[in-house]
C-alpha cells in the first residue's frame, strides 16, 4: 500500500510544518493554546511516521517489489532479519528511521518535561519540529522510499558485507544517538529563546543526552567490531569519514558532559555549553551528511546523491540561527562566577574538554580537508591515517592523563601538597607497572609503554577513589563493606556511573594499544600440507571445499592451529559468492583465546587453481578488550543514568519552592 | 564595563595556541595529506600520490607473483594509465569497478605500493542507482 | 485497484484524525489551564545558589573525610560556602512562608 504511505508522509510533512510554524508563533506571542495545539502536532507526526514505518516494514516482510525501495535492497533470498534490517540500509529509509526517531524522542522528551520547563517548552517544540520537516521534506520531495515500478522477478540483493547480525544493530543504534542529540539542542536553543538560561533545561535533558551518547559510543563499537569480523583486513577502526561521522559528535558530546557539571556545580561555562550542544547536533546532521550523501571518498558509501546539498544548506541554516541565537543571548548567559584555582576539579574539565574538542575539530579538519582542497586548489588530497594517529596519541594521552588526576582533584580549590598525597598510589603503581612491563620486554614499542603505564595509572586512581569512599561510607554508616559500597555508588551514580565509563575507556586503550603496538602479522602461500607459524601458533593448511549456503557458495579453505605442540582444532576462512548479488565477500576465521586474551585472525586471501592459498595470519593481543570495553561502558552508562530518588525529591523540593511546579 | 582577565581565559588561549602550533608543525612536516588523482593528472604530479580510476579488461598477472596488470581509466573521462600492482586483492575487485591505490608514476607506468589497492563500493548500503 | 483506494482511504483518514488532535486545543477550553505563575527568574537563581552550596558543602564534607581535600583546604573552603549558604538562604527568607526546613549539612 505505497499510497498509505506516501499519504503518511505529507500528513507527516504538513504537522512538522504546522508545528515549527504556529509553534513558533504561539511561543514569540505567548499563546498557550496555540502551543498546546503545537505540541499536538508534533506527537501526531510521529503518529504518522509510526504508519509510513509499518508501511515500508509490511512491504519489506512481504517482499513486495513494486517497491522500488525493497526490490533495490533485497532479494527472495535473503534472510528475513536481514530483509527487515533493509530498512536503514538504504537511503530513503534510513531518512525515514531519522524522522520516526526524532517525532518520537522529541515528543517523548515533551511530553515527559512538561511541568519542568513550562516556559521553554513552547520554544522546543518549533524548533524540534522544525528539524522534522527538514528531513520529512526529503522525504516527500526528494528522496521517498514509497517509489513504485513494476515488480522486478527478484531484488537487486544486500550488500554482502552488510549481511552480518552487527549490521541488523550498528545503524539504528547510530541514529538513535545522532537523533537523540537534537534533544539537547532543542532544549539548550529554546532556553535561550526563552530566556530562561537557569538550569532547568540542563536537568530536562540530562538523561536524553546520557542516552543518545551511550547509543553512539555502543554504536560506534558495534560498527568496529562489525568491520573487525567482516571487512577483514585485521583492525577494528581505519579513521574512515564514516566512522569518524560518528566519532565526533560523541568525542563534543562526551566534552559536553564534563562541562555541564561545571555548570551545574559552580555556574560556569554556561556559554561554552550551549556552544557545545550545537557543536554536537551540527557534527550528527554532518555525520548523517556524509555517510548518506557520498561527497567523500570513503570504503564504505559512494552514491553521489541528490540529497547532499539540501543538507548543507539545512547544516549552514542550523549553524547560522545558533550563532545568531546565542551571540544575542550572550548578555543573560554570562556567568557571574570564575574559575578559582587552576588546581581544581573545574579546571581539569576545562583541560579535558580543551583535549577533547580539539581532537574532534582535527578529525573533522582530516574529513573536510580533502574537500577544501579540492574546491580551492583543484587538486583532490586523502587524509591517511598517519594525521589520525599522531593527533589521537597528541590529544588522546594527555586525557587519559587528566581522567587519573581530574577525579583526585578537589572542586574550587586543591593545595599541590594534597593532590600530591592523592597521586603518590596510582603514581607509583603505574611506575611500577612500566618497571615490570620494560623488564617483560614491552619496550619493544614507545607508545605501547607510555600507554599501558598510563592504563594503570588511571586504574589505580579509580580503585583509589572507590576505596577511600567505601571506607569513608563504612566509617558513617556501619554494616558491611558491600553495603557501604553499594551506598556510595547509589548515593552519587554519575560520579562512580562516570568512573566505570572511565574504566571501559582503559579497557578500550589497553586493547587498541595491544593490537596496534604488539600485533604479528604473516602472509604465506601454502600448498596442501604445508604449514607457517606465527607469533607462536602454526598454521597447517589440510585443504579446501565448496559448500552450497542459503544464498551463497561458501569456498573454504580447511586450517589446523596449533600452538608448542598442543592441537587448537580446525578453523575455516575462505569467501562467499553470494549469488543474487553477484558479489564476493571474504569471511575471515577469528579463534578467540579468552584466557590469553589475543585473537588468531586468518584471512584466506586468493584460491589457487593449483589448490594453494594465499594466507595472511594476524595474531591480535588483547582485541577483546575493546569489546569488553563496551559492555562496561554500557553498564556504568546504566549506572549514570539510573533513576534517582534521593535526587529526584531534592529537584522536586527545589521547583515546588519556586512554584514552577504545578501541584497536580 | 571590563572585566579582570580570568585564569580560565587564558588556559584557553595558550591551550589554542599550542594546539595551533602542533597542528602546524605536523602539517608542514608530515603533510598528512597525498595528493588522490585521476589518471589524466598523473603527469603534473610526481611523488606519492593516490590514484582512483576504473578498471578496464583485461586484467592480467598475478598479485602475488610479479604484479596483477591493468589499465586504469578516468571516472569521468577517456584518459588511462597502466597499472602494476601487488599484494591481497580485495573481494570486489574486477574490471568496470572504481578503485584507488597509492603509488607513483615509474616510467610512465603507475606502480602501486602494496596492499593499498582498495576498491569503492558503489555505496555502504544502495547498490549503484544508475 | 481497490488496494489503491484503501491505501488512499487510510491516508485520508489518518489526516482528519491528525487534523481533529491538532485542532483540539483550540476549540475546547484547554485542559492544562492556566496553572500557577511563570516562575520568577531571580527567585529561581537564588534557589540554584542555594542549592548549589549545599551540594558542595555535602560534597567538601565527604571529600575531606575521604582525605581527597587536605584539611589545611577544607578550613579554608568551608568558611565561604556555609556563607554562600546563609547568604542565598537568608534572600530566599522573605517570600518563604513555610517553616524552614532542618537543613543537614552531613551526608
Amino acid at each position: 500500500m505505497p499510497e498509505l504511505g506516501r499519504a503518511a508522509l505529507v500528513v507527516a510533512l504538513g504537522l512538522t510544518v504546522y508545528a515549527a510554524g504556529a509553534g513558533a508563533w504561539a511561543a514569540w506571542r505567548g499563546r498557550r493554546r496555540l502551543a498546546d495545539s503545537a505540541a499536538n502536532a508534533l506527537f501526531a507526526a510521529f503518529g504518522a511516521a509510526v504508519v509510513a514505518s509499518v508501511v515500508l516494514l509490511a512491504a519489506l516482510a512481504g517482499r513486495d517489489f513494486s517497491f522500488a525501495y525493497v526490490a533495490r535492497s533485497t532479494s527472495r533470498e535473503l534472510p528475513l532479519g536481514y530483509t527487515l534490517a533493509a530498512f536503514w540500509s538504504g537511503q530513503a529509509g534510513s531518512l525515514l528511521l531519522w524522522f520516526l526517531v526524532l517525532t518520537g524522542v522529541g515528543s517523548a522528551a515533551v511530553a515527559l518535561n512538561r511541568k519542568l520547563v513550562r516556559e521553554v517548552l513552547p520554544w522546543t517544540v518549533p524548533i524540534l519540529a522544525g528539524v522534522g520537516t527538514f528531513f520529512a521534506f526529503l522525504l516527500v520531495v526528494v528522496a521517498t522510499p514509497f517509489a513504485t515500478q513494476v515488480p522486478p522477478v527478484d531484488g537487486a540483493g544486500m550488500n554482502p558485507s552488510l549481511q552480518n547480525p552487527y549490521m541488523l544493530a550498528h545503524p539504528p543504534l547510530l541514529y538513535l544517538g545522532y537523533v537523540g542529540l537534537t534533544v539537547p539542542f532543542a532544549f539548550a536553543m529554546a532556553a535561550l529563546a526563552s530566556r530562561r538560561v537557569d538550569e532547568r533545561w540542563i536537568v530536562a535533558t540530562r538523561r536524553w543526552t546520557l542516552g543518545a551518547w551511550t547509543f553512539l559510543g555502543f554504536g560506534i563499537l558495534l560498527g568496529a567490531k562489525w568491520a573487525y569480523e567482516e571487512v577483514g583486513w585485521g583492525g577494528w577502526y581505519a579513521w574512515d569519514p564514516v566512522e569518524n561521522a560518528a566519532l565526533m559528535p560523541w568525542l563534543v558530546a562526551t566534552a559536553f558532559l564534563h562541562s555541564v557539571m561545571v555548570q551545574e556545580k559552580k555556574d560556569m561555562l554556561r556559554v561554552w555549553n550551549v556552544v557545545l550542544v550545537a557543536l554536537a547536533f551540527g557534527l550528527s546532521l554532518f555525520g548523517t551528511f556524509l555517510t548518506r550523501s557520498g561527497v567523500i571518498n570513503s570504503i564504505h558509501s559512494f552514491t553521489q546523491s541528490s540529497i547532499g546539498p539540501w543538507f548543507l544548506g539545512f547544516i549552514a541554516l542550523v549553524a547560522a540561527a545558533s550563532t545568531v541565537l546565542i551571540l544575542r543571548r550572550l548578555p543573560v548567559l554570562r556567568s557571574r562566577t570564575r574559575l578559582e584555582s587552576l588546581v581544581s576539579r573545574e579546571a581539569a574539565f576545562l583541560y579535558n574538554n580543551l583535549f577533547l574538542v580539539a581532537l574532534a575539530l582535527t578529525v573533522l579538519w582530516g574529513v573536510v580537508y580533502p574537500l577544501v582542497s579540492e574546491a580551492v586548489r583543484g587538486v583532490a588530497v586523502t587524509v591517511g591515517a598517519p594525521y589520525y594517529d599522531f593527533f589521537a596519541v597528541v590529544f588522546g594521552l594527555p586525557l587519559v592523563l587528566m581522567m587519573g588526576i581530574g577525579p583526585l582533584v578537589a572542586w574550587r580549590r586543591a593545595s599541590l601538597k594534597a593532590l600530591a598525597v592523592s597521586l603518590a598510589w596510582p603514581g607509583s603503581a603505574a611506575l611500577v607497572a612500566g618497571a615490570a612491563l620494560l623488564l617483560g620486554g614491552a619496550g619493544s614499542s614507545l607508545l605501547g609503554l607510555v600507554g599501558y603505564t598510563f592504563a594503570v595509572f588511571v586504574l589505580g586512581a579509580i580503585v583509589l577513589e572507590f576505596v577511600r569512599g567505601t571506607r569513608a561510607r563504612h566509617a558513617l554508616s556501619g554494616g558491611g563493606w558491600g553495603a557501604a559500597l553499594g551506598s556510595l555508588v547509589a548515593r552519587n551514580r554519575r560520579r562512580y556511573g562516570g568512573y566505570i565509563v572511565h574504566a571501559a575507556i582503559i579497557l578500550l586503550l589497553v586493547g587498541a594499544v595491544g593490537i596496534g603496538a604488539f600485533g604479528t602479522t604473516r602472509e604465506a602461500k601454502l600448498a596442501r600440507g604445508e604449514t607457517m607459524d606465527v607469533g607462536g601458533y602454526t598454521v597447517r593448511y589440510l585443504g579446501s571445499e565448496q559448500i552450497r549456503g542459503a544464498n551463497a557458495v561458501e569456498l573454504r579453505a580447511g586450517l589446523a592451529v596449533s600452538r608448542g605442540g598442543d592441537d587448537l582444532g580446525i578453523v575455516r576462512a575462505g569467501k562467499n559468492r553470494y549469488l543474487a548479488e553477484q558479489e564476493t565477500s571474504n569471511e575471515v576465521a577469528i579463534r578467540s583465546d579468552w584466557l590469553r586474551g589475543e585473537d588468531l585472525f586468518v584471512i584466506a586471501d586468493q584460491f589457487n587453481s593449483d589448490g594453494s592459498v594465499y594466507l595472511k595470519v594476524l595474531v591480535n593481543p588483547l582485541v577483546n578488550l575493546i569489546w569488553l570495553a563496551g559492555l562496561v561502558f554500557v553498564a556504568g552508562a546504566l549506572v549514570t543514568m539510573w533513576p534517582d530518588a534521593r535526587e529526584q525529591r531534592r529537584l522536586a523540593r527545589r521547583f515546588a519552592d519556586e512554584g514552577a511546579l504545578a501541584r497536580a | 564595563m571590563r572585566r579582570r582577565r580570568s585564569p580560565a581565559r587564558l588556559v584557553i588561549a595558550l591551550s589554542v595556541a599550542a594546539t595551533l602550533a602542533v597542528f602546524l608543525l605536523y602539517t608542514s612536516f608530515a603533510g598528512g595529506a597525498t595528493p588522490s588523482l585521476r589518471p589524466s593528472q598523473l603527469a603534473d604530479h610526481p611523488g606519492k600520490v593516490s590514484l582512483a580510476g576504473v578498471v578496464l579488461a583485461p586484467v592480467r598477472g598475478d598479485a602475488r607473483g610479479d604484479g596483477l596488470r591493468f589499465r586504469l581509466r578516468d571516472i569521468d573521462g577517456k584518459a588511462t594509465v597502466n597499472v602494476v600492482y601487488r599484494g591481497s586483492v580485495p573481494d570486489l575487485f574486477k574490471a568496470g569497478r572504481n578503485v584507488y591505490m597509492r603509488g607513483e608514476l615509474v616510467n610512465g607506468v603507475f606502480v602501486a605500493e602494496r596492499d593499498s589497492l582498495v576498491t569503492k563500493c558503489p555505496s555502504k548500503y544502495v547498490p549503484k542507482d544508475s | 485497484m481497490t488496494l489503491e483506494l484503501v491505501g488512499l482511504a487510510l491516508g485520508a483518514a489518518l489526516a482528519v484524525v491528525a487534523v481533529v488532535f491538532v485542532a483540539r486545543p483550540l476549540l475546547g477550553e484547554s485542559r492544562r489551564g492556566e496553572g500557577p505563575a511563570p516562575a520568577d527568574d531571580a527567585r529561581i537563581r537564588l534557589l540554584e545558589q542555594r542549592d548549589r552550596a549545599l551540594a558542595a558543602l555535602k560534597e567538601l564534607e565527604f571529600d575531606h573525610r575521604t582525605g581527597k581535600v587536605s584539611d589545611a583546604d577544607y578550613r579554608a573552603l568551608v568558611g565561604p560556602l556555609r556563607r554562600e549558604v546563609a547568604v542565598a538562604l537568608q534572600a530566599l527568607k522573605p517570600r518563604e512562608e513555610r517553616p524552614k526546613r532542618e537543613v543537614d549539612v552531613h551526608a
